[in-house]
């Protein structure tokens, strides 16, 4: 096993293989900087150039080394402008933007990115120490469980995200609905189509999160007439500010990572989902629960780690059993097949090493686009300070592209103005954006396990342990937050009591 | 006169000019037919599947290779557009894309029943197609995990309970395979759909959730988790959909030999043909309707080279994809011949597909 892990090391640092890992980290550089153009769809790009790498290790440097970072520097974009790089780094917006708001861009920014490259640490090595364990962890959960996760996902954001908890639970619903939207997927009936074709593809998830989350800050930021930070120029310091938090939280960006390698694990879902719990859980630590969304770091730390951890929990059901954990690792396997490599148990004992290199791939991209976005990190920190005036144009046509490059269709745009008002009003009146947004990603993977557990069990499974031990946890997690209040204050009234 | 002849003169060199201005314009329009159409062109194949299928490794080893048959070695785009069986990929490239030659459908070859059934959500005739051929026939068998009582298709027969099957949806084999057999031989098989993918079954499998499913005896030997469940024995194979027995599945019976251990009537076997066509047509690729006829031409005759080209076939053995092509003429011939079909054999058709 060591000889393993040496060999899988040094195969990735010998060259050409570190020549096609800083390639593939280029590409995903800007890739995840750029709105809209996300990591699965240069996956998917890139791939045919991998087909002429010879060795299977050179071919994951290039493609796994990409998809590395755009993680991690997406979440540069949703911090600096508020616009997500990524669909996975949308969560990071919520208290990230507020900080470049206040002045802090370079903290949030050197948070961001020193807690991806813990999480993108911590997933790899659970990769590595999860390789006895492999099996039991993919099958723990089967559709009732699943579906049941769901459930507690857009509970969890619903009450945690926002101020109000029925206003939160509200636009969770809301965003369950709009997911009914297209082509039901068991029966290829239409629902909410409007005799619209471009409905049958379901909402995209891009133009949606680009519209809600962007739209409303560029408004904002055009209506304030001043730079995106509203504090003036000072010292530019704040990055090692951030790295620090990183560390002084790492209780909890260790917690985070979990739930992003766990999150990886399962199929279906994945980064996109994993970094909306880390940022509820995450928020739901605070001490002072009202400073979320107001630029705590907590809630960059949280997403900031899981939405690179999932790399290495995605990677799992891969090498487990040959079935890809996600889209993009579906690509991945196919690039395995084509340098000759079958992917599936079989790699552990024949091709261990491969399997090494991959978990060192995760962790030596990380490192070095780190290395690469903290020498850059002042002069991105200090477009912040640029007038909006300057900046809102620029930011419109990210935007804009970001949303068309997903589909290359012009209804995309129409959906980006449509979501970009609502999340506007959104704003104005106080409803949460983060429950729509999970509520709509949630809602399609949430009825296909609800119609496979009732076909499969009917409605036994409602009272399956595993699946009422899910159920509490959910109560328990919401309940806990308002037990804690209402205790807390008692203990303030009961002098007043004694009165 | 001599302004005369001036005159003349200048007439005769406008006419001149704008004869040489005529002639230029024709040439370089002339030039321009010659060029090829697919120079510098993009041709988009929309996958139905998600990326990582089957449909989608064969799409992307095709989209690499047939570019050198086609004259102006266009670029070849894979895009997945998944979901409901493929018929939205089969319904956008029918109704969305123009019929220019320059979008492809990778569809699934069983969309036919939905339109013999009559469901309103079809929006194409599956006549009307272009049809460019198909990479492989395709055969199916059933898997069924081994700890389980269901050792053979009799023992489905005879089962109190029927066996959990998942699927992806009704126009999937995974749905309609074992209900066939239920209709001809009296298996039952209880189907679970609302996977998102094979793989997703595969696993639920693995966890017990469903124990069967039917799909292609290609992909079958051509991938994990496969490789390690037959070494393992994890799964048996009940039976296959070919006339004669697949060389490497030498001991599961065929449905023909079933049908005649069964005694299954006549109308049972014209059932069988209808839906066991969709093997025949394989893996199909397919065009809208009304593309000009050069163009199918072309794209046919590229299709069937690529099919034989030494390079893509040693490609293909490498990534474990099947080659039995079809072409696109007999494909149009299937397709014409199973939507021809009586009312009574279309009435118990929809019954296998639970409609």
């Amino acid at each position: 096993m060591l000889e393993a892990i040496v060999s899988g090391f040094w195969q990735v640092l010998a060259w050409p293989a570190f020549g096609y890992l800083l390639l593939g980290i280029l590409i995903g550089f800007w890739v995840g900087l750029l709105p809209g153009i996300g990591g699965l769809a240069t996956l998917a790009m890139m791939l045919p150039f991998s087909y002429t790498i010879k060795t299977p290790i050179e071919a994951f440097c290039f493609l796994l080394g990409m998809l590395a970072v755009t993680g991690t520097t997406g979440d540069l974009t949703s911090i600096l402008f508020g616009i997500p790089g990524e669909g996975s780094s949308a969560a990071l917006i919520l208290d990230g933007y507020p900080m470049s708001k206040k002045g802090e861009a370079g903290r949030a920014l050197g948070a961001a990115i020193m807690s991806s490259v813990v999480g993108a640490t911590i997933g790899a090595l659970s990769l590595a120490l999860s390789i006895p364990i492999m099996r039991p962890l993919v099958l723990l959960f089967g559709s009732p469980e699943l579906f049941i996760i769901t459930i507690m996902g857009v509970t969890f954001i619903g009450t945690l995200a926002g101020a109000s908890l029925i206003k939160g639970l509200l636009a969770g619903g809301v965003g369950l609905m709009l997911a009914a939207i297209g082509v039901d997927p068991q029966t290829g009936s239409l629902r909410y189509t409007f005799g619209s074709l471009y409905l049958w593809d379901r909402l995209d998830i891009v133009p949606v999160t680009v519209g809600l989350f962007a739209i409303p800050e560029i408004v904002d930021l055009a209506v304030r007439g001043t730079s995106i930070s509203q504090v003036p120029r000072g010292k530019l310091s704040g990055v090692m500010e951030g790295v620090k938090d990183t560390f002084r939280h790492w209780w909890l960006v260790f917690r985070c990572s979990l739930i992003g390698v766990y999150f990886g694990i399962l199929p279906v879902l994945g980064a996109n989902i994993a970094q909306w719990i880390a940022y509820a859980h995450a928020v739901q630590g605070l001490k002072d629960r009202s400073r979320a969304g107001k630029g705590a770091v907590e809630g960059v730390l949280g997403p900031g780690c899981a939405n690179n951890s999932t790399r290495g929990g995605d990677l799992i059901p891969t090498i487990a059993f040959g079935i890809p954990g996600s889209a993009s690792m579906a690509l991945l396997l196919g690039a395995m097949l084509i340098v000759g490599l079958q992917p599936g148990p079989e790699m552990l004992k024949s091709r261990l090493d491969v399997t090494f290199a991959m978990v060192w791939i995760l962790i030596i991209s990380n490192i070095i686009v780190a290395g690469i976005c903290f020498l850059i990190l002042n002069h991105l920190a200090a477009l912040t300070f640029v007038r909006g005036s300057l900046l809102i144009p620029f930011l419109l046509f990210l935007v804009f592209i970001g949303s068309f490059t997903t589909n290359n269709s012009i209804y995309d745009l129409v959906v980006t103005i449509i979501f970009g008002l609502l999340g506007y009003f959104m704003v104005l009146y106080g409803w949460p954006r983060p429950p729509l947004i999970l509520g709509l990603i949630l809602g399609k993977i949430g009825e296909n396990y609800l119609w496979i557990s009732t076909a499969a069990y009917g409605a036994k499974w409602l009272l399956f342990p595993s699946v009422l031990a899910l159920i509490a946890v959910t109560i328990i997690v919401v309940a806990y937050p308002t037990i804690k209040e209402r205790r807390r204050r008692a203990r303030y009234e009961r002098p007043e009591d004694a009165i | 006169m001599k302004s005369e002849k001036c005159k003349m003169d200048r007439v005769n060199s406008l006419i001149l000019t704008f004869a040489i201005c005529v002639l230029h314009f024709a040439f370089v329009r002339e030039l321009q037919a010659q060029a090829p159409f697919y120079q510098g062109k993009n041709i988009t194949i929309v996958v139905g599947t998600k990326a990582g299928d089957v449909y989608d490794l064969y799409a992307r080893a095709i989209a690499q290779y047939i570019p050198k048959y086609i004259p102006g070695n266009p670029n070849i785009i894979a895009q997945n557009i998944a979901g409901a069986g493929s018929l939205i990929a089969a319904n956008q490239v029918y109704n969305v894309a123009k019929p220019d030659g320059l979008t492809l459908g990778a569809i699934f070859p069983a969309l036919y029943f939905d339109q013999l059934s009559g469901r309103t959500e079809v929006k194409f005739d599956w006549t009307k197609f272009t049809w460019i051929g198909s990479p492989t026939v395709s055969n199916h068998f059933i898997y069924m995990r081994a700890d389980t009582p269901y050792k053979t298709i009799d023992d489905v027969r005879n089962a109190k309970e029927p066996p959990k099957c998942g699927s992806t949806g009704t126009a999937s084999t995974g749905y309609y395979m074992p209900k066939l057999f239920e209709e001809l031989i009296g298996s039952k098989f209880n189907i679970i759909t609302g996977y998102q993918s094979g793989g997703d079954i595969d696993l639920a499998v693995e966890r017990g959730e469903v124990i069967c499913r039917s799909f292609t005896i290609t992909a079958y030997f051509a991938r994990e988790p496969f490789h390690t469940w037959r070494k393992k024995g994890f799964v048996r194979e009940l039976f296959q959909t070919g006339k004669k027995r697949d060389p490497r599945l030498p001991s599961v019976p065929t449905i023909y030999e079933l049908m005649d251990k069964y005694k299954t009537p006549e109308s049972g076997r014209r059932l069988a043909t209808v839906i066991l066509a969709a093997g025949d047509v394989g893996r199909p690729y397919v065009a809208p309707p009304g593309v000009p006829a050069d163009r199918v031409k072309i794209l046919r005759d590229a299709f069937m080279k690529t099919m034989n080209d030494p390079e893509f076939k040693a490609d293909a053995e490498k990534r474990m994809l099947e080659l039995d092509p079809v072409s696109g003429e007999e494909l149009e011939a299937l397709a014409k011949e199973v939507i021809a079909q009586p009312p009574d054999i279309v009435e118990r058709m929809k019954k296998v597909l639970g409609q």
